[in-house]
């Protein structure tokens, strides 16, 4: 929480739908979340999870598609859904600013970089364009961008990747917003460009005590970069938590599988994943009840017909998750994962009858491939 | 390069040995990449082509791999291994070195005999959604290595491998008819690889097998090759450019950079003690590479 008490952005029962051929696409289902002044929250999720369409719903970029967007989206205490585009727009770009996923998509072709970062400044301040270039360059110095006196006059092309994911950076920050949202900002970038990519990313923020969203796919790169985590899964937010809690002590199954199916570079290599069984479900026709319990070794009868709300983890302060199995059983279920049991020793070890599943091979055959 | 190292590890996972392996794994140097070099020519001019330079994607560059062993290639975009794949293969011609497969040296060959060998390698390839032909049913994509090589008599005969491969990678074989956009992603990559395996190579390339693969579903495909390669006593090549799935799968790793190989270690001796300036540099970018650093939280 800030000094007032209120935090820079809240997010609360943010539900956003589309309508399509094949039916209506609930893409965002009730989410809720907040952020403070200078905080990270790394939103995490597979594709199809709704992540994406929660961020861009903040900067009212899911307004024009034809989409349903209800709920609150609370900045500085204005609520964004009710703001008429042109307040929206002189938001956007200058107190909230947003870096895509593909900086080669997102940069004009035939516009040179320092023109685009120019244009972007001049779109909020009353400055002359001498001075504006004079901060373009100043920009991209700050991104790191070697002899940026000269790549100002750079086009998109002439950069490499990195490069121009930097200066997708150093135009977000040219009105030094207070929130930055990152849709998946260095999943096109090597790793090396990465790492750097994302260093780059907390000094400014630091610099600037910025707040950043940073949405992505990539458990590591939020393990190095936020401090607050959301796990979402079919439109919803099943664990939220620091990251300190989601890495030591998760709650959902759902972060217990990513955990587990991912190798890591400090377990033991011959340790074997533990896929999560099956594939996402539809976003048209979500299974009822816990949307996870198909994909769930630990689901129970009664999960297919009750819809877990977000709540609390007793004794976990900050932490909340979206799991009908009780606290107690979550817990030995996941000290028996972490010493590299099955999901089934682990039922078994914690007293949970067998799931009705299947097993093996043909649990991980999804139910269904057709949408 | 150092001695071969047999591949079987002694805390191999008991839960996927249970399938006898078909093949002893013996020694024996299956592949073999000597001084191999790959040039894409630059040109200039439509009519008068000239050559001004050359992108040297692949710049002499030698290993060997062992049967039964999963050889690990990792590098970042640009650094040529996929290009390396491409040669062994012989998708591409090489511009000099040579590609040695169970001791024939194959760079020269063409027409027939090439067909021959690549009935022994198989590739597996990044995108399971442009690899597949999309007018085709998934049965017919994966019967179609076994056409080419004139495999199996009868449709019947055929369409019965083909459902014995799709019940092997984990596929309904009732699925026999689907197009592949029926499918997820995950489930084309397994249609992918039951097409590799439909010919039963000696080799097996996969390039990014799992990049372009959800998180939750990647797993599932490192898992069956894993099955897959005891089973079939398959030799893997794995190229990747993620330092945490190569550790997973591979025995003996090929850093690549800029089209050479920069560091080639035994699994455990590279990710203990990487020689290389480059690949200090590469496992320390890994994200969440600090992880452990935040699992002291008693449960």
């Amino acid at each position: 929480m800030s000094a007032a008490g209120v935090p820079l952005l809240r997010v609360e029962d943010l539900r956003v739908s589309f309508s399509t051929e094949d039916g209506l696409v609930q893409a965002v289902d009730g989410v809720s979340f907040e952020l403070d002044r200078g905080g990270t929250l790394g939103i995490v999720g597979e594709s199809g999870s709704g992540k994406t369409v929660a961020a861009l719903s903040v900067l009212g970029l899911t307004r024009t598609e034809g989409a349903q967007v209800s709920g609150r989206i609370r900045f500085e205490g204005r609520d964004l859904l009710e703001l008429s585009d042109e307040d929206l727009r002189s938001l956007r770009g200058n107190e909230i600013a947003m870096v895509f996923q593909d900086p080669l998509s997102s940069l004009h072709p035939l516009f040179r970089v320092g023109a685009q970062i120019v244009e972007a400044i001049r779109a909020h301040r009353g400055v002359a364009k001498a001075q504006a270039r004079a901060r373009a360059v100043e920009l991209l110095q700050l991104v790191g961008i070697p002899d940026p006196a000269r790549r100002v006059h750079a086009y998109p092309h002439e950069l490499s990747g990195g490069m121009r994911q930097r200066a997708m950076i150093a135009m977000a920050l040219c009105n030094e917003p207070k929130l930055l949202i990152a849709d998946e900002p260095t999943t096109a970038l090597d790793v090396t460009v990465q790492a750097q990519i994302l260093a780059l990313l907390a000094r400014l923020q630091r610099e600037l005590s910025m707040a950043v969203v940073l949405v992505t796919h990539d458990l590591g790169v939020v393990a190095d970069m936020a401090e607050q985590i959301a796990v979402m899964y079919a439109g919803r937010i099943v664990e939220s938590a620091s990251a300190e809690q989601i890495f030591g002590a998760p709650e959902h199954p759902y972060t217990w599988g990513l955990l587990r199916s991912i190798p890591t570079l400090d377990g033991p290599r011959e340790e074997l994943l533990e896929p999560i069984p099956g594939s996402p479900p539809s976003p048209i026709a979500p299974p009822p009840g816990c949307r996870f319990h198909p994909r769930c070794p630990y689901a129970q009868p009664e999960h297919a017909r009750t819809d877990p709300a977000l709540e609390p983890v007793p004794g976990r302060p900050g932490q909340r998750v979206a799991c009908l199995l009780e606290p107690e059983l979550r817990r030995r279920l996941w000290s028996a994962l972490r010493e590299g049991h099955t999901p089934e020793q682990a039922s078994a070890a914690a007293g949970l009858p067998a799931p009705s599943i299947g097993s093996g091979l043909e649990r991980a055959l999804p139910a269904k491939e057709t949408v | 390069m150092t001695e071969p190292r047999t591949s079987e590890s002694p805390t191999t996972e008991p839960r996927t040995s249970e399938s006898p392996m078909t093949e002893p794994r013996t020694s024996e140097t299956l592949l073999q990449v000597r001084d191999l070099v790959k040039h894409f020519p630059l040109t200039r001019g439509v009519i008068f082509r000239r050559e001004i330079g050359a992108v040297q994607a692949v710049n002499g560059i030698s290993f060997e791999v062992t049967r039964g062993e999963t050889f690990g290639i990792v590098g970042e975009s640009g650094s040529g291994k996929s290009t390396t794949a491409r040669l062994i293969v012989r998708l591409l011609a090489p511009t000099s070195g040579e590609v040695r497969f169970a001791g024939r040296d194959i760079t020269a060959l063409g027409g027939s005999r090439l067909k021959d060998v690549r009935r022994e390698m198989q590739m597996i390839f990044q995108d399971p959604y442009s690899s597949l032909n999309p007018r085709k049913t998934v049965g017919s994509i994966v019967a179609e290595p076994l056409a080419i090589h004139k495999v199996g008599r009868d449709r019947a005969g055929r369409r019965r491998v083909v459902q014995d491969l799709m019940e092997t990678v984990g596929l309904n074989p009732e699925h026999y008819n689907r197009y592949p956009h029926e499918f997820s992603g995950g489930q084309r990559q397994r249609v992918g690889i039951a097409r590799a395996l439909a010919l039963r190579p000696k080799l097996l390339i996969a390039d990014e097998p799992v990049s372009a693969l959800d998180v939750s579903i990647q797993a599932q495909v490192l898992n069956l090759l894993r099955d897959l390669q005891r089973r079939f006593g398959l030799t893997l090549v794995f190229i990747s450019h993620d330092l945490s799935v190569v550790r997973h799968m591979c025995d003996r790793i090929a850093v690549m950079r800029d089209g050479r190989i920069v560091e080639q270690a035994a699994n455990e001796e590279l990710y203990a003690h990487p020689r290389d300036p480059y690949t200090r540099e590469l496992l320390a970018a890994v994200p969440g590479a600090r992880r452990r650093d935040r699992r002291t939280i008693p449960a």
